[in-house]
This record gives structure tokens, sequence and C-alpha cells, in this order.
């Protein structure tokens, strides 16, 4: 379960001097298209005898467009650990732990993520366990549903954060008919039911996990032709077959819409105000305003981060999300309040600060130095194999490739102070509001 | 990139942040010298943690670490230590354990010139502002009093028992301290833990990756500005035995129930026999992996849960954390069983399913299979343990904790190729046992779960959806499996009494 924020992608990534490099991303690689549409990435790098290996599907809980199916990308990421008829899921496990592999999974909004780390001499036997799964994957009706109890209870260990609590609501407000109404781990009335969508659930793995919807990306101490030439073995039988889903478009939101929830313990007010913003997309000189904005007027050293957080000393915590998405996401600001009586003082200020942004062009000063932030924090993340896979993984689910990474770069460097000022006054701005307050049951 | 000596002679050319007393020996320091790392790793280790809190004043070591890593500096405003950082992409922070607190911190050769001198700052020069105790005690302060008690029933199970193991003695209390104890803190407080315990003595410098020839002696000489005092040694715990199986049940309106047990074991890492038992303990409940026996038990064929596993050795934060983390070194360390939230009307069946799982391991040791594969296992699976200059000069610091001369994740490695199976099975006799057990149950319905618990009453499971003729046989033998409590050893406490002093 991950949502992921732009702002902390970024932190990951390592080489020489920003001075002179030319491109941001400091490795070669090799990308291969197999005839059935499966994309290889192999990145090679110093590390030496480990490897990491990424297979991304490009669905998640996004993708989950039929009515009461809220869940299933997750609850599929759990199902591929069941193994097939070659290898049932207690023989892939052992094999795993025979290896000393450190494996696991993530489901976001946007993909399906499952990793491994393993020593260069296991690459073969790795790729014919993930090439066996991803196309053999069989597994018995029971399993099934003892394996929805581990995803009903994944919610019930997760719920408890008042975080996710909120985000349920406010995705589920601020979108009518968009799959981002619900959140990745999915309704509870629809986990609850999971147990009887057996038959559903294998046209969920026939309908997305095909070679067309999956990217792989293989980083660390590799061979890339020899490292391709498996992976044509391997996966090369594999049929495509991927169905998109059909996704409704949100249709514009035409007013400020509020809510609010109540937390059954006892907890800080938190205070949501998000907008909905855009897709992913280098392209788009707004969006990547946008990604900036956020930091320059929320971040930790804007003036109203000084004003409520060290000054007043009025919340407990500030953060702006302009979020990396497939679709239309929100573009999030949270305030963690100490007293509830100042969440409207608060939500005035970001207000203001909203204001002051889209009338007063930004210190070039600032803006040059959060550029430079982005660089070297990207930069200084790429130090292992799996935070380079881990760190390109939302952008090959997104693009299909990791090539946008040097165009959202190259685009950063070319935003102005009037681009921040534009993306401020296009997206932030009431009609695209949605407010959610959380309190706390207990005082 | 710049060549190490453009690097050497910026630092050289750089003001020293403070003068005063002799340079320390930099043959003292932990250097994890990587010549093709851009980057530079800070790990200044000073010899303190929570269990040198005052009494009353529990959470000091934390709060002491938090103003020096967030707060401001005499030469700068908090507000201005974060703008210098912001286009360095550079921060720090500290890490505050029972025994080790450690500011540590990365950067980029590009930016160390500019870096070194708010780091150094930080640590010498702190400002200890009325301002920034306020700011910090009250997140302290949220921690304990929301976040544990409300948003994290399995963080909150961890805390009790860990306070219950080791009750009277300094480890008695979480890192984090109690409410009362944070509460209680005064800018004074702070200063004079400072001055006692952040002196030349005290401190082990980590210094990792590319950085100059020239920085070790720069880290000398600037560290060497620190008071002198060798504060008073704080003896190695002992925890009181426990006889019988004692209980503390913490009531709320829980979700789920969560559950935690475990107790003292007097086993460190670097023996031969802290390796052994570390094969049977990652047989048992490797954490986060699917090959923890625990899990399969009780998630994977029973679906109770998102995960059970074990430890030999302390292990903060473990809901976010994959692999081992570092500097959270201790003298004293404790067995434990970490099950995560179970649906309210299985948690006596998932108590007695992992108790009846420990029992059959403690008595009859493990199969020659288990152990070929997880020895295996481990063997490559610590090679993930520390992949970062960050991480592997984390674990050289511990290796000096610990007191042992070479690598502990070397020595790791090589033992997975040495230790037999009656060395493990025999480690197993001689350091663990399931009649003596501290549990920590956090739950809705305290007060019935205390009965059941009590009366032994079997706890029958049932499920949704059919199970194999294999799980339900031996579901009959957990729902009776003898769980002994005695009524005087189980305790029921509301949660709003928990961590409060």
């Amino acid at each position: 379960m991950q949502r992921f924020v732009f702002a902390v992608l970024i932190v990951l990534s390592v080489a020489g001097s920003m001075a002179m490099a030319k491109s941001i991303f400091p490795y070669a690689y090799t990308r291969e298209v197999l005839p059935n549409g499966l994309t290889v990435y192999v990145i090679p790098m110093e590390s030496p005898g480990l490897v990491a290996y990424y297979s991304v599907v490009r669905t998640g809980s996004r993708d989950e467009f039929e009515q009461g199916k809220s869940g299933y990308a997750h609850f599929f990421e759990h199902m591929m650990f069941r193994g097939t008829k070659k290898y049932p899921g207690p023989v892939y496990d052992s094999l795993i732990t025979g290896i000393g592999a450190d494996a696991n999974a993530y489901t976001t909004d946007d993909y399906t993520a499952f990793h491994l780390n393993f020593a260069t001499d296991d690459l073969e036997k790795v790729i014919e366990l993930e090439s066996d799964r991803f196309q053999n994957l069989s597994y018995a009706e029971r399993e099934f549903q003892t394996e929805a109890g581990a995803v009903y209870g994944e919610y019930r260990k997760s719920i408890t954060s008042p975080f996710a609590l909120l985000n349920e609501r406010m995705q589920d407000v601020a979108y009518d008919v968009h799959t981002y109404k619900h959140t990745t781990i999915g309704f509870e009335a629809d986990i609850k039911k999971m147990p009887e969508a057996y038959d559903y659930s294998k046209s969920f793995y026939q309908r997305y996990y095909r070679p067309e919807n999956v990217v792989l990306l293989i980083t660390g101490d590799v061979n890339p032709a020899a490292t391709i030439a498996l992976v044509k073995r391997y996966y090369g039988g594999w049929a495509k077959g991927y169905v998109p889903p059909t996704i409704a478009a949100e249709p514009p939101q035409k007013a400020e819409r509020s809510a609010s929830v109540t937390y059954p313990g006892k907890t800080l007010p938190v205070l949501d105000i998000a907008y909905k913003g855009d897709a992913f997309d280098p392209a788009n000189r707004l969006y990547v305003a946008a990604a900036l904005l956020g930091d320059l007027a929320f971040g930790e050293t804007s003036a109203l981060y000084k004003k409520l957080y060290i000054t007043e000393q009025k919340i407990e915590m500030l953060d702006a999300s302009i979020p990396v998405n497939r679709d239309m996401p929100l573009f999030e600001v949270l305030a963690r309040v100490k007293k509830e009586t100042d969440i409207d003082s608060i939500r005035d200020d970001i207000y203001a600060t909203i204001r002051t942004f889209q009338t007063v062009p930004v210190d070039a000063q600032r803006l040059s130095d959060l550029k430079r932030r982005q660089r070297y924090q990207f930069l200084m993340g790429l130090d292992t194999p799996d935070r380079v896979a881990g760190g390109l993984a939302r952008f090959a689910a997104i693009s299909g490739g990791i090539e946008v990474v040097e165009d959202y770069f190259a685009a950063m460097e070319t935003v102005t102070p009037d681009d921040i000022r534009a993306a401020a006054q296009h997206y932030f701005v009431p009609e695209r509001r949605t407010v959610v307050v959380l309190k706390g049951a207990r005082p | 990139m710049k060549t190490l000596a453009a690097v050497c002679l910026v630092l050289a050319l750089m003001p020293a942040v403070m003068t005063g007393g002799e340079a320390l020996d930099t043959r003292t320091f932990v250097l994890l010298p990587v010549k093709n790392d851009p980057t530079v790793s800070f790990r200044i280790w000073f010899k303190v943690g929570s269990q040198n809190d005052p009494k009353g004043k529990e959470g000091l070591a934390q709060i002491t670490g938090m103003m020096l890593a967030d707060g401001s500096t005499k030469h700068n405003s908090y507000a201005a230590i974060k703008e210098h950082l912001y286009p360095l992409a550079a921060g720090y922070m500290a890490s505050v354990g029972t025994e080790m607190t450690v500011i540590n911190g990365r950067v980029h050769n590009d930016n160390l010139a500019a870096y070194y001198p708010l780091f150094m700052d930080a640590i010498l020069a702190p400002a200890f502002l009325q301002e920034d105790l306020d700011r910090i005690k009250s997140q302290a302060l949220n921690m304990l009093e929301t976040t544990l008690r409300y948003a994290s029933d399995e963080e909150l199970g961890k805390a009790v028992l860990y306070n219950d193991v080791f009750a009277g003695t300094p480890y008695g209390h979480i890192v984090a301290g109690t409410v009362q104890g944070v509460r209680s803190i005064t800018l004074d407080d702070v200063k004079s833990f400072y001055a006692t315990h952040y002196t030349r003595e005290n401190v082990v410098p980590g210094i990792g990756g590319g950085y100059g020839p020239e920085l070790p002696a720069r880290i000398a000489a600037d560290l060497g500005g620190l008071p002198s005092g060798a504060p008073a040694a704080v003896p190695a715990p002992e925890p009181r035995p426990i006889e019988g199986l004692h209980v503390t049940i913490v009531d709320k309106d829980a979700p789920a129930t969560a559950i935690s047990m475990g107790f003292p074991m007097h086993l460190l890492r670097g023996t031969r026999e802290w390796y052994a038992l570390a094969i049977a303990n990652s047989w048992l409940g490797e954490h986060r992996n699917q090959s923890s026996h625990l899990y399969q038990v009780i998630r994977e064929r029973r679906g109770l849960n998102y995960g059970d596993y074990s430890y030999i050795e302390n292990f903060p934060h473990g809901g976010s954390l994959q692999m081992p983390p570092q500097n959270a070194s201790r003298r004293a360390q404790l067995f434990e069983m970490w099950i995560r939230p179970v649906p309210l009307e299985t948690g006596q069946f998932a108590l007695r399913a992992a108790l009846r799982e420990f029992k059959h391991l403690v008595d009859n040791g493990m199969t020659e299979g288990d152990f070929h594969l997880t020895r295996r296992f481990l063997r490559n699976y610590v090679l993930h343990y520390a992949p970062t200059t960050m991480g592997r000069l984390g674990y050289a610091l511990d290796d000096r904790f610990y007191g042992i001369a070479g690598s502990h994740l070397e020595l790791f490695r090589k033992m997975m190729g040495e230790i037999t199976l009656e060395e493990v099975n025999a480690a197993i006799r001689k350091h663990w046992q399931y009649g003596n057990m501290q549990i920590a149950v956090i739950t809705k319905n305290a007060e019935a779960f205390q009965q059941a618990l009590v009366s032994g009453t079997p706890s029958p499971i049932t499920y949704k959806n059919a199970k194999p003729e294999s799980v339900l046989r031996e579901d009959k033998e957990i729902e009776v499996f003898p769980v002994p409590v005695k009524k005087e050893n189980v305790r029921v406490v509301k949660v709003t009494g928990v961590l409060e002093q």
C-alpha cells in the first residue's frame, strides 16, 4: 500500500557533480520491448553481486472500475504469492527463501509492483520463477478465501491511523465517478465480500496480468545482453491479451465540497484541503510548475510553515502533496492542528498563501534553490539497485517507460516565477476544492 | 565530480566551527571510506540514551536529541537552518535509542563545504531555546497521547511489553518516555543532560563514503571542543525474573486484538550462540518475511492477520522497517513474538497458536530440513541488511558497541557456513523457554478476555470458508492448548493510563 507523492519520490537517487551532468539519470541502460509487448529495462550499476528485480504491473486501484470490486488490485498482489502448478506457493516460498532473496510487493492507485533483491548468481532462477507466476498463477478457492482474511487484517491494522480514515473520506467525497473515489485497499464493504469473488479474481488476472501491461526493471550487477536473452527465453511465450479497463472520466467539479470525519479515538484534528489536479505530464507546464509550487508555498522553508509551525506553533505538521498519477489526482495541503478552535484561521492562512502565490511572483532565488534541491535529492537517492528500480517504478507504470524522468527534470529547469503563478491560478481555485476536517471522538 | 583534492581544499579553507579543547584521537573513530561514493555519511555517536533519563524525566534523552537535530543553534535560528540546508538537499537527525544516540546526516560531496558547519553547529552549539522545546515537547506528547495510545495498537502492545519486562530497571520505559515525564522536562533539564552526556569522552564519530583524508582530523579538532566529562556508567539492567505467564491487557475500543509477548534474554550478537539462535529465530519468525513459521501458521493458513514475527534483538519501528535497524544496540535483549492485530473473536486462539508453535520448537528443536533451508536463506539475506554506506556505517558503530572485532554482517555470513543443527538446538534449549513470559494484549472487552484466559475456556475458531482437513485438525489442538495464567498475574489497564508515568 503506497500513496505516492512527488516530494517523496524525489528523495531517491548518485554519481558525479551536478554541474557537469548533461542528463539527470546517471546510469546508462538498455531497453527492449519483446514481440508480446513486455517492456524490459536493464540498468547496470556498481553493486557487487546484487540485483534488484521489479515487475511493474500497470494496474492499481485505479483500474477497479466494476461496482463492488474495489481493492482487487491489492488483493491480487497477495494472490500472486500463492504459486503455480509447477511451483506451488510453498515451493515458490522455499525457493525464494533458499536464495535469501528480499522479496515483497506493494500496490498503489496506479500500479502494482513485485520486487526482489538477490545475488546475481540467482538471476536466472528468479527470472524463471517470476515469469512462471506471471503466466501460470493457479490457486484454489479456499486459498483465495484465506488470503481475503489476511487482506481484511491489513485493513484493520491500517484503519487505526487517522490519516487512513481521512484519506478514505477525502477520496470518496472529492470524486464522483472516477475510480480514484476509493482508496487502494478498497471500501471495507467490498473487502468483506472478497471471499465470494473467486471467479472474478481469475478474470482480473486474465485481463490485467499480460505482457503489454508489465514493465520489468532490472538493476545492479547485471549484464544487459545476457539478461535480456534470459527474459526473452522465459517470458517470450507469454500471450498478449490485456483488456484495458473502462475508467469513467471525472466530470469537471463545479463547486467547492466539504465534509468531516470523526476518528473513533483521540487525535489532533487534521485539515485536508484538496484541489483537482492534472495527471503527470512533463509536457504540461502547469503541472510541472504545480509540483514545485507545493513545496514553495507549504514546504519547510515556506513563509506559512515558519508562521504556523515554528513561530506560532499552532500546527504539528504542514504538508503539500502534488502526486504523480496516471489520471487526475488531488493536489493536497494537509495541516495537523493542535487546537480545534484554530482550524478556521489556519484554513484562512492557507487560502491567503494561495492568493499570494496567485498574485505575486515567487522569488527567483527560492525557485532556483528548489530546483537544485530536487536534482540533488534525486541523485542522492539512486544509491542502491533497489532504490533505482523502486524510484523509477511509478514513472514506468504511468508512462510505460523511464524516459519521462529526463523530460520532467528538463521541464522543471525551465519553470519560471510566472509559471508558478499561473499554476496557482489554474489549480488552486474554489471550484476545484474539497475540504475535509478530521476530528477525534475523544477530547 | 569534483576531485577529492578540491573537496579537501574547500574544507581546509572553512573556519573551524569551534576552537577549544584538544583534538580527539582519530584512531577512536569509526571510518568507512568508500572511494566511489559521491556522498559523505556522518554518524556521530554519543553513549547516551533513554537508560540515562533521570527518574521522573522519562523522555529526556529523546527530547535532548531532538533539540540538537530539530532546534536552533547559537549561530542560526531553526528557520534559518532549514533555509541553509534546503538547496543542499541535505539534513540531519537524531536517532535516540535505549543506550545510543546518533546524530546522523548525509550530503553530496558538492555540498559538503556548506553543510559541514551547520551539522557541527547542531552538535557543538545548540541554542536551547524555550520555543524550540515547546514545539518538540508538543510533538513528543502527541506521539504518546494520541499516536501510540490510539493510532497503532501493535506499537502500543510492544511498548507495554517492554515497559513490563524491564520494569524497575533503567530500560523500564520506552525511549519516547512517559506523558508525565515529558511534561515535566524544562530547558534546564535539557541543558544539564547535554552538559553531562555530550562530552568528548562520550563521543564516537563515524564517517563514511567518499570523504577526503583531512575530514577525520577536522572532525577531531571540532569535536575536541566538546566539554570534558565522563558521566556515571549505568549498569546493565537486571530485569526481574518472570515466574509463570504474566499478562497486561489494555482495554480500549479497539477494532482488533494486538498481541506482543516475550522474556528477557542474556545473549548478544558476536557470540557463536547468538548466530545459532538467529537461525532458529529466523525460521520461527523472520521479520516481515513470509518464510516466518508463525506467519505461515497464523496468516498464511488461517488468514487471521497481516503477519506474525519473532525477535532476539531490539527492533524498533518494526511496522515501517523491512530490515533490522542500526544503532539500536543494547546490553540487554528480550525474546519477543509480535502478533499483528487479529479479529477480536480470535484473540485467544491466536495467542494459543503462537505459544503452541513456540513450545513445539523449544521442545523439539529445528528439523534438519528447516535448519539447512534457513541457514542458506540467512547467508544471502543478510546482504540486504545494509546496502548503503550509511547503513554499513551504522553496523560498524554497532560492531564497536558490541565489541565485535571484525564485522557482524561478515561474521553472520561466515557463521552460516559453520553452525550445526546441534548448536542451534542447544542454543534453543539454553535461551528459550515457554513457561515464564510477559504478554501484552491490546483489545476491546478486556474483562472478558481476562476471564476466558484465566478460566482456560477453549477458544474454538470458525471460518467463513472451507479449510483443509489438516488445518481443522490442528485447530482442535490449538483451541484447547493450555495457557496457564493465574488470575493474580493478569492486569487490566485502561488505555488512558498507559504510558502516563
